[in-house]
């Protein structure tokens, strides 16, 4: 299993009866709540935190893009992994992802990619992503179009990376009369792709034929997760190939201290600061985002979301998140990792009011007592190079070479 | 108890004049159009809101059908109505809707629709005046009023008080409470996301259209513009500006009315369309 670092950047100041007062922390939340001076203090911390995980030895870093809220503060996350290209020096840095429709044209997602692959020496990881519901909100980009549209724009992108330009586009919503991305990725054909998802069977086997990787995003209950990866397998079978376990990443929030007490002591206040907080107005969903069918079946598993747990004992059972001591989250880890198939790991703990000193600490543990046994022999061995670890769309398997 | 009673008492009206409408399935150009209609004389069109209440021959229909031949079609996208993979815009909306009259051998016609479907009537009778013999428009958007932005329908839409709240003047009212009930059925709710869908692709960028105002000119024909007082969906100021680019139409608010004069105050709403349309 690789281990990857998550960060949103959420917004730790909100005020105490902000849950009373408020009914999103999207969208519509006052801007009047940002501090911009906190916030540059915060944006150093943040990448502090992420160029530690790089010298702890995690395989990578996630960014991800969100707008107008308080849950993650990168509606660029381009910028930060900008700033990360030169922050750290071994690990990968994945984006996952850019939200294709809200770019237009999509071809400026193929232009920022490739710089931040040559920029990082081709450390990146290309996450490609529709964009979470209240986006679409943020932005009045139509979400009944959003699914062709990030196909269309995915295609776009891709072909971009590996067809010589320039080149005419033509489909239903986007016309270019000049592709030519200048520069191009460092990786060949192109960097990795991650789907980030939340478990839509149209995405599932869409990645699936395509090779990409499809990433869970966290915050359901581990029986999603088990739902969706089996499923995965399936489409990649149907699709005529065996998944490989880098195909499916597993996120969740992992913290580690000295014992299960401490830990659970320590990380608890701040993962309700999270959900009570943050997770307030996530689900908002424009119609036409899904289908209808899809669109019910999300309001009938509302229970399987972390925004509506009440107790310690729902996180836990529906594993949440990973808190513990070294040796509990180990064996955890150990076990879901078997039970779910996944070979990457998406790993955070900031979940907004979370001291730096303890999110520090918590990955120092991780990576000194919980990283070396879970993760596979071949993915352990990073300084030597592993390449381009996930698939490109050709199918191929790819050593980029150029790392290190 | 009052309220329960006076909600069977509809159900039993829409139960007696549901077989006044037969629904028929028409081919507007590869779009499968459900269509209902009952009735002789005049043709006369309703256009319906993004409420979906073309789905059943409701009792206000019946009404007009005692003495105009009553055509309610679905919008694409709508219901059983195909064809939505052709629609991005109000604009096509219109021209699905010309296609359809000519199917239908209809050349003049009394148009009108409230709401969304105001909205499309009006859209029709800029393109194609000479097709609209009389046309009304009730509680539509199509414009944008700065003193007045149009409210968020798709924030409120899963909030099903908030949402009674907005388009209702009472929202206690037994109406209120059948046609926004709290309690929905998986059938229901798919069918109302649809509906949502297909009005977010219209409206979601621009909830207006910025060509109305300088094309409203060309309606020829008379015009009943006819607003809800109470209507917090698309209020008053929105008729108001309808009116200012249509210096014929006559002019009507329905006191203690919000946005769906059909359910809330039907037989004053019935009997002004069918004056109009006389």
């Amino acid at each position: 299993m690789q281990c990857y670092f998550f960060h949103l950047m959420p917004w730790p100041f909100l005020p105490d009866d902000f849950a009373e007062t408020y009914d999103s922390a999207w969208v519509w939340i006052p801007n009047s709540l940002y501090d911009p001076v906190k916030g540059h203090t915060l944006y150093q911390e943040y990448i502090n935190t992420l160029s530690y995980a790089d010298e702890l030895g995690f395989d990578g870093v996630c960014v991800n893009e969100h707008h107008q809220n308080a849950y993650g503060l990168m509606p660029s996350p381009n910028v930060i992994a900008g700033a990360l290209t030169q922050r750290t020096k071994k690990c990968r840095i994945a984006v996952i992802g850019n939200a294709l429709t809200l770019y237009n044209p999509p071809l400026r997602v193929a232009e920022e990619f490739a710089m931040l692959d040559v920029m990082s020496g081709g450390r990146l990881v290309a996450g490609m992503v529709v964009g979470s519901g209240p986006e679409y909100f943020s932005f009045s980009v139509d979400p009944t179009h959003a699914r062709e549209r990030w196909r269309e724009a995915l295609d776009l992108i891709v072909k971009a990376w590996t067809t010589p330009g320039p080149f005419i586009w033509n489909s239903k919503h986007y016309f270019q009369r000049y592709v030519n991305p200048w520069p191009r990725p460092l990786q060949q054909p192109h960097p990795p792709i991650w789907v980030p998802g939340v478990g839509s069977l149209e995405t599932i086997e869409f990645v699936a034929q395509r090779r990409y990787a499809y990433m869970g995003i966290p915050f359901f209950h581990i029986d999603v997760f088990k739902r969706v990866f089996s499923l995965f397998r399936e489409a990649c079978e149907k699709a005529g190939y065996t998944a490989r376990p880098e195909q499916m990443g597993w996120g969740v929030p992992v913290y580690v201290a000295e014992t299960d007490k401490q830990a659970r002591e320590e990380f608890e206040p701040h993962l309700w600061y999270f959900v009570r907080n943050l997770l307030r107005g996530i689900g908002l969903s424009p119609p036409g985002y899904t289908t209808p069918r899809s669109a019910v079946a999300i309001i009938k598993n509302q229970d399987k979301f972390l925004a509506v747990q009440k107790t310690w004992d729902d996180v836990e059972r529906g594993v949440f998140a990973v808190v513990g001591s070294p040796e509990t989250v180990r064996q955890k880890l150990l076990h879901y990792k078997k039970e779910l198939g996944a070979g990457v790991m998406l790993t955070g703990c900031q979940t907004g009011t979370l001291p730096h000193e303890l999110a520090r600490k918590s990955m120092e543990l991780f990576a000194r007592e919980v990283m070396p046994y879970v993760r596979d022999q071949e993915s352990g061995i990073r300084s030597q190079g592993s390449g381009i670890r996930s698939q490109e769309s050709g199918g191929e398997n790819q050593e980029s070479g150029v790392r290190n | 108890m009052f309220e329960t009673l006076k909600k069977l008492k509809y159900g039993a009206r829409v139960l007696l004049s549901r077989s006044g409408g037969q629904p028929e399935t028409v081919d507007v150009n590869g779009r499968s159009t459900v269509i209902m209609h009952a009735g002789q004389g005049a043709p006369f069109v309703y256009l319906h809101s993004a409420l979906g209440e073309s789905l059943m021959w409701l009792p206000f229909y019946q009404t007009w059908a005692k003495e105009f031949r009553v055509l309610v079609p679905t919008h694409p996208g709508f219901g059983k109505s195909g064809g939505f993979d052709q629609i991005d815009t109000v604009e096509d909306m219109a021209f699905h809707y010309i296609e359809l009259f000519d199917a239908l051998g209809l050349d003049e016609i009394c148009l009108g629709g409230v709401s969304l479907g105001g909205w499309i009537a009006a859209e029709i009778a800029c393109r194609w005046p000479e097709r609209v013999k009389k046309l009304w428009i009730a509680d539509a958007p199509g414009f944008w009023v700065d003193a007045e932005p149009l409210p968020d329908l798709f924030r409120v839409m899963q909030d099903r008080d908030a949402l009674r709240e907005l388009l209702f003047h009472d929202p206690n009212a037994h109406m209120a409470q059948l046609i926004i009930s709290a309690e929905r059925k998986d059938e229901d709710l798919m069918t109302a996301y649809q509906s949502m869908t297909v009005l977010a692709r219209l409206v979601w960028e621009r909830p207006y259209n910025p060509k109305l105002a300088q094309r409203l000119h060309r309606v020829r024909c008379p015009v009943l513009l006819l607003w809800g007082a109470h209507d917090k969906l698309v209020p008053p100021s929105y008729g108001e500006a309808y009116r200012k680019h249509l210096p014929q139409a006559e002019w009507k608010v329905i006191p203690n009315c919000g946005h769906l004069p059909m359910f809330e105050r039907e037989a004053e709403f019935v009997e002004a369309v069918a004056k109009f349309c006389r």
